[in-house]
């Protein structure tokens, strides 16, 4: 390893230490986990489901450490339909040399269309029986994202495809390899960076009953509030793009988990609430779930006053 | 001797595409495309509330999400009565062109350059730049190595031409790692008025929830100058350099060469006047867009559901194992007709119409610069160099745009769901024109239908057996090695196409 990249994995050590809440007596170890990584140690292969890809291009935005230095330098990335140089027979050779030697970190993007199979199709292949063939061989599963981690928008009420996420796709097959969940749609990259330095550092990182790391989700969003006083002094937002707390507008913080309001999106640029928008619950169990429970209560506020 | 082959899956565009080609004397005589992922949107979205429809019809597709948010906000303000003051429509567009420029520079660095770029010249690097040697080291260490794939996700590829010139595939190299790092700027600057990306927070019917204030004007306008100087110095000089080393797909994946467009960036209060303008281009005449020409056929496509509806009566109706079918996409055609979407349909119809002087100046320039002529355009190259054009047509105006909000003045005008309603949003996302067709009654969604630019590029044949744009355009390709089509797979990225978008 040169100089230069010892120094940059020193500095960014600082900041993923920073991001895990591990504090700073945790930087030998986790440098000492990415230069591990950089050897080759850590294979990820990544799969996507019912995605629309917005968890890769998520990570895509992670900046310290960036995509060229997650690929390079943290993890060697078997396969990724959007970013693997192969395509076709190359690619399914890729896909399925990789299941057959194993030992790899299989990353699950989208839910699993587990009530009709024709719904997701790789290299001829249901993904049904594709996704079951890559977990048995995995060492850990992460599900990323809220639709592989609990089926999300495609498993919504009164869904055509009886969606499903990963662990209770795998839990229904018999399969038994460890899922860690990194729900949120999209996910947050730093979630994933965070997550996959402790897997290959620390093991598999403290979990809470949804499979969750408890590192990034478990606190509620409302508890870290930026608008927390305006809901203290009951001044409630009456409508978009009013000051106050947005709770009367439908925001989920209350009963979601998450850090984003801590944590801001897109390199501390912003979050959902900072910019007037309540939150959706994107990262809950229950996202999108019930077509009777909707994101805004501006039509319930509205019932009875239109024209 | 004709021979079948299958492309599956093709990487490096948005989801599950398939590509069947049957090639005959080293040409490709028939194509077959198909989209290979339902979700079900459209069933999903019914007897919700109908703002639900704007979050999550962006998770539709995390690559052009605010493209459907804009669709969806459009629709309801049309179906609600409601105007975004002129801060919230400025908005509305500096998020919107952000996300097309992290789009079109993703595309062209990350999706496509790939196959013309050869990454392995990294290894004969000799300058002092500490990334590239680092990314050097990397490889050789790689190669060296014992792992069963050495420089994954980069190798292993199809062989095949690709550049050939050391100094200029590294120069590619250094920008394809540059190129990352703008996409991302790029989302950032969506960011200060959106929320987050990918699926921005903030656009609601009336405008958009977050405020206007010095910091943020003066944040976007930052990010926005920096991509432009990449887009200038970079994106348009590499587009370029591909055309001079691969001159020959100026005559490949000519397509149908019908073009249509809604329209995008809204310029006025009643979106009479857009940035790019809205249009239909049949056998080389520009005409005016009529949406009720718009029908979805599904012969060949996995629905039960009526052919021939316009999306207003459209139907979504799952058929998997249907006879015949192909494709999970629904065949949409204008006025009967196939017809191409996309940056280079906006291209044509904003050339044609010649209002745009910054479109008429560099599509001129260009075609000088590489000496080709307008018909040119119809081809692999075209489509890249349209979209490299757009590129910065967009960031040139949102750095104007940024400049015209007003801190303290409203982003939001509020409004009332109707009992009843109806409405259309037409927009374009980077990959082309999208509709989303909205009922209401009794408070919820009756029918919510999206006609989105995949679906119209790589729609499988009609009812009448007239194959889709990409299908046509794949016609002809010359294969030097039917195990290695890397030639077909240039036509089908040309497209940039989007498979969650498409099928939905």
């Amino acid at each position: 390893m040169s100089d230069i990249t010892r120094r940059k994995f020193l500095e960014l050590s600082v900041k993923l230490a920073a991001l895990m809440g591990l504090g700073t007596s945790a930087i030998p170890q986790i440098a000492e986990a990415l230069g591990r990584l950089s050897a080759g140690a850590a294979p990820v292969l990544w799969l996507q489901g019912q995605s629309c890809s917005g968890c890769s291009v998520s990570l895509l935005n992670s900046e310290e450490p960036g995509p060229a230095q997650i690929l390079t330098g943290y993890i060697s990335l078997l396969f990724h339909s959007t970013l693997s140089a192969s395509t076709g027979d190359v690619s399914m050779k890729v896909i399925n040399r990789s299941i057959d030697e194993g030992g790899y970190l299989l990353v699950v993007e989208g839910s699993i269309p587990a009530g009709m199979p024709e719904a997701c199709i790789v290299g001829k292949e249901h993904l049904t029986k594709q996704v079951l063939r890559a977990s048995r061989n995995a060492k850990a599963v992460i599900a990323i994202g809220t639709c592989a981690s609990f089926g999300g928008i495609p498993a919504a009420e009164n869904n055509p495809t009886g969606a499903v996420g990963l662990p209770d796709f795998l839990k229904s097959n018999g399969v038994s390899t460890p899922v860690i969940t990194l729900p949120g749609c999209p996910a947050h990259p730093d979630w994933l960076v965070g997550t996959l330095v402790h897997v290959l550092k620390f093991g598999i990182p403290s979990l809470d009953d949804k499979g969750r790391p408890k590192m990034f989700f478990s606190r509620l969003i409302h508890d870290q509030c930026p608008r927390f006083a305006d809901y203290e002094r009951e001044n409630f937002a009456g409508t978009f793009s009013d000051e106050g707390c947005l709770f009367n507008l439908g925001c989920l913080g209350p009963v979601t988990h998450a850090d984003c309001t801590l944590r801001h999106w897109n390199s501390g640029t912003n979050c959902c609430i900072n910019a007037g928008a309540p939150c959706i619950g994107c990262a809950s169990e229950n996202f999108a779930a019930r077509a009777s429970f909707p994101f805004y209560r501006k039509g319930e506020q509205n019932k009875g006053k239109e024209r | 001797m004709s021979r079948t082959v299958t492309i599956d899956p093709i990487t490096r565009i948005e989801g599950h595409l398939a590509i069947r080609i049957k090639i005959d004397s080293s040409r490709v005589v028939k194509a077959f495309s198909s989209g290979e992922m339902f979700r079900g949107f459209e069933v999903i979205l019914k007897g919700r509330d109908p703002m639900d429809a704007q979050q999550i019809t962006q998770r539709i597709c995390g690559v052009c999400p605010v493209s459907h948010g804009t669709a969806s906000i459009l629709a309801q303000d049309a179906a609600y009565g409601a105007t975004p003051p002129k801060n919230g429509r400025l908005i509305r567009n500096l998020i919107l062109g952000a996300n097309y420029i992290q789009s079109h520079i993703l595309h062209f660095y990350h999706l496509a350059a790939l196959d013309f770029v050869d990454i392995t010249a990294i290894t004969k690097y000799k300058g002092r730049d500490p990334v590239l040697r680092d990314l050097k080291k990397w490889v050789k260490g790689q190669i060296s190595s014992n792992v069963i794939y050495p420089a994954a996700p980069f190798l292993p590829r199809y062989s095949g031409k690709y550049i050939q010139n050391t100094g200029l595939n590294i120069l590619a190299i250094k920008h394809y790692l540059d190129a990352l790092d703008m996409r991302t700027l790029a989302h950032k600057a969506g960011a200060v008025f959106g929320g987050k990306l990918p699926h921005a927070a903030t656009l609601v019917p009336g405008g958009v929830t977050e405020k206007v204030t010095a910091v943020k004007i003066a944040a976007y306008a930052s990010m926005i100058s920096k991509l432009q100087t990449f887009i200038d110095k970079s994106y348009l000089t590499d587009v370029g350099e591909v055309a001079a080393a691969f001159p020959e797909y100026f005559r490949i994946g000519k397509g149908c060469g019908n073009f249509l467009a809604y329209g995008v960036f809204p310029e006025s209060a009643n979106n009479s006047e857009k940035l790019l303008p809205s249009g239909v281009v049949v056998g080389g005449r520009l005409r005016s867009f009529d949406a009720a020409r718009i029908t979805e056929d599904v012969r060949y496509s996995f629905y039960s559901s009526s052919s021939g509806l316009h999306p207003v009566q459209g139907q979504t109706v799952p058929a998997p194992h249907k006879n015949g079918a192909y494709s999970w996409l629904k065949a949409p055609r204008y006025n009967g007709t196939v017809v191409e979407v996309g940056p280079l349909a906006r291209i044509m119809v904003a050339y044609l119409k010649g209002e745009n002087r910054a479109v008429k100046k560099l599509v001129n320039g260009l075609l000088a610069k590489l000496g080709r002529k307008p018909k040119d355009l119809l081809s692999v190259l075209g489509r890249h160099a349209a979209r490299a054009i757009e590129c910065k047509v967009v960031a040139d105006r949102c750095a104007e745009w940024v400049e015209q909000l007003v801190p303290g003045e409203p982003t939001f005008q509020d409004f009332t769901i109707p009992k009843t309603g109806r409405g259309v949003g037409l927009t374009e996302a980077p990959r082309g024109a999208l509709g989303h067709w909205l009922e209401i009654d009794d408070h919820k969604i009756k029918r919510y239908q999206c006609v989105v630019p995949t679906t119209w590029n790589c729609s499988p044949r009609d009812d009448n057996g007239n194959p889709g744009a990409v299908e046509q355009a794949l016609a002809r390709t010359p294969i030097a090695n039917s195990k290695n089509p890397i030639e077909a797979t240039r036509v089908v990225r040309s497209f940039d196409p989007c498979i969650a978008c498409a099928v939905h």
